[in-house]
């Protein structure tokens, strides 16, 4: 074992050594350092595509069900209300946000809720319909801090209440979409219209007359209709 | 524009699900020559068996597309007869496949994959009972394994082919009559299989059987079809080939009860809508009739000669030939005497 000894000071050095740590003691008393952030009075600023509650827009969802086979917690189960909607089970939801990244249509948005609580486990599967509002929030917030890594971390602290739930840019629609190619090869048997998951496509009949229709903006070019037509009538065009 | 087109269907012809139209017009009067075209059914309901084509559970299965009904070579029944448009007539014989008489229905075929000018043939084959078995081919080695020749029953080709062409083959297939008119009604109804449906061969054909009809009515006279390998139909009499060279004939005439309503009312002998024609009469044994209609067989038959594959001769009795167009003609009148 080695013994490390102290080392020995004049008399001069340690008074001078002393004074620099009370200075530093009563500079802390003042101005304190810390870079704890003191929630909930302040709120740490956080990127809009930040993963915490999930609302839901049920005039955009169009019951394609990607969110549910995507999710990795199963936490997804489409339920029938005037079409298929998603309910969030957060018992399960592991906050990854596939769900949102998969939506085509935008109808799932991330927002910068993380402190929500449920009385029970039932509860926590929420419905589509209790994610269309925003949760009622109590903020008791008055600063919004942003830790700044500038060579040392250092916190920034600005008197404002961040906005929780951001404006989120609808995802892009595929640049294509479906397309009757050779509408001379329809046969009329209508497997598409009930093949397609968002309900794209019509059938009217009259007379002896059937009119197919492809409603463009519900199609998200999955090309399901592609393969179930056994005509290969249909086929996806650019947008 | 793209996303909005329509399809004309023809009228119903009774109440209800167009496959009830097509059982009340064609298939329960009996006049449904079994060619298989319907089995187009998108929900592969229409069944296309060793009986009359059925459709189980229609009620709950039809989506009513009338799918059927437009391709339906009998649903508009107007009887074609005749000779038909031709550019030519001859007689030839494949130099590498033995068949019926020339074996030129399968040269035919198989030009048409080596030209390129299709990707899949559709042939038919017999199994040792003599029931008809379709096959894909792709090469001139598949079709030695099949058993060729003429089987005088009923093969379910156009289901196979409808399946090809899905498949998104461009195809070739044999067939009697009754089949080449179904194809041509497919290809001016659905535009896909005109398409890829780019050669269509007829054969001479005056009855077809169902075979569990032709087996026990040949059962009950003492013929044994498993130990024949060769049948055939010869100035009026039906004759079984025997490995051991003997012959077993009856008289066509017997066959009347068992003859399919569907054919009764046919008369199209020499299949005229087809883009070739190939049968027996007419040419010397060994060799097979061809009655050449479109551009795309004539050129078919110049690749074969190119190739060197064919063995062609000018001369055709076409007494014969038309002896018996007309004799289709008298036999099966339609509207069908009472």
């Amino acid at each position: 074992m080695k013994k490390i000894k102290a080392e020995k000071l004049g008399l001069t050095e340690s008074v001078k050594r002393h004074l620099e740590a009370i200075g530093v003691v009563v500079g802390e008393v003042i101005v304190p350092s810390t870079i704890t952030i003191h929630y909930p009075r302040e709120r740490r600023k956080l990127p809009d595509n930040f993963r915490g509650l999930i609302l839901f827009d049920n005039k955009a969802c169009i019951s394609c069900f990607r969110c549910a086979h995507i999710c990795p917690a199963n936490a997804i189960v489409m339920e029938h209300r005037i079409a298929y909607f998603p309910s969030i089970d957060y018992a399960k939801c592991i906050f990854c946000h596939f769900c949102v990244d998969s939506c085509p249509t935008g109808a799932l948005r991330p927002t910068k809720i993380h402190d929500f609580v449920y009385k029970d486990m039932d509860e926590m599967v929420v419905h589509s319909e209790e994610m269309v509002e925003t949760p009622e929030i109590v903020r008791e917030d008055s600063f919004t801090v942003e830790y700044v890594f500038d060579g040392d971390v250092q916190l920034v602290k600005k008197k404002e209440k961040e906005e929780l739930v951001p404006e989120v840019k609808p995802p892009e629609r595929p640049p294509k979409v479906a397309a009757a190619l050779n509408p001379e090869n329809c046969i009329s048997c209508r497997l598409c219209v009930a093949a397609c998951p968002t309900f794209a496509i019509s059938a009217k009949e009259e007379k002896t007359k059937i009119i197919l229709e492809i409603n463009v903006d519900r199609c998200t070019a999955c090309s399901i209709c592609n393969k179930i037509c056994p005509t290969s009538t249909l086929g996806l065009v650019d947008r | 524009m793209q996303q909005k087109w329509e399809v004309t269907r023809p009228e119903r012809y009774v109440e209800g699900k167009y496959f009830a139209s097509l059982k009340a017009k064609v298939i329960d009067p009996g006049i449904c020559s079994h060619c298989g075209t319907c089995s187009v059914c998108p929900v592969k309901g229409i069944r296309v068996e060793d009986k009359p084509i059925y459709f189980p559970n229609w009620e709950e299965e039809c989506i009513d597309c009338a799918a059927c009904v437009r391709v339906c070579p009998r649903y508009d029944y107007v009887p074609l007869n005749g000779m038909g448009e031709y550019i030519e007539i001859l007689a030839a014989k494949s130099k590498r496949f033995k068949g019926q008489d020339g074996a030129m229905a399968t040269e035919y075929l198989v030009s048409a994959i080596e030209k390129g000018l299709i990707d899949e043939a559709i042939f038919v084959g017999r199994d040792e009972d003599w029931r008809t078995t379709v096959h894909r081919v792709r090469d001139a080695d598949q079709v030695n394994t099949l058993l060729t020749g003429t089987k005088y029953s009923f093969a379910a080709v156009l289901p196979e082919m409808i399946q090809s062409v899905r498949e998104g083959n461009n195809v070739g297939v044999v067939g009697t009559p009754c089949m080449v008119s179904g194809i041509r009604k497919m290809q001016r109804e659905i535009r896909l299989f005109a398409k890829r449906v780019k050669l269509v061969i007829g054969l001479f054909c005056t009855e077809n059987f169902y075979w569990h009809q032709l087996s026990a009515f040949l059962a009950e006279r003492g013929i044994d079809l498993r130990k024949g390998i060769k049948t055939d139909i010869k100035k009026g009499k039906f004759i079984v080939e025997y490995a051991d060279g003997e012959k077993a004939e009856i008289p066509v005439k017997e066959f009347d009860p068992i003859i399919p309503s569907g054919c009764k009312v046919c008369q199209d002998f020499a299949a005229v809508e087809s883009d070739v024609s190939v049968g027996s009469v007419g040419s010397k044994a060994g060799f097979s009739t061809l009655i050449i209609r479109q551009e795309v067989a004539k050129d078919l038959l110049d690749f074969m000669k190119e190739q060197g594959t064919v063995e062609v001769i000018e001369e055709v009795k076409m007494k014969i030939v038309e002896k018996l167009i007309h004799h289709k003609m008298e036999i099966h009148p339609y509207p069908p005497k009472k």
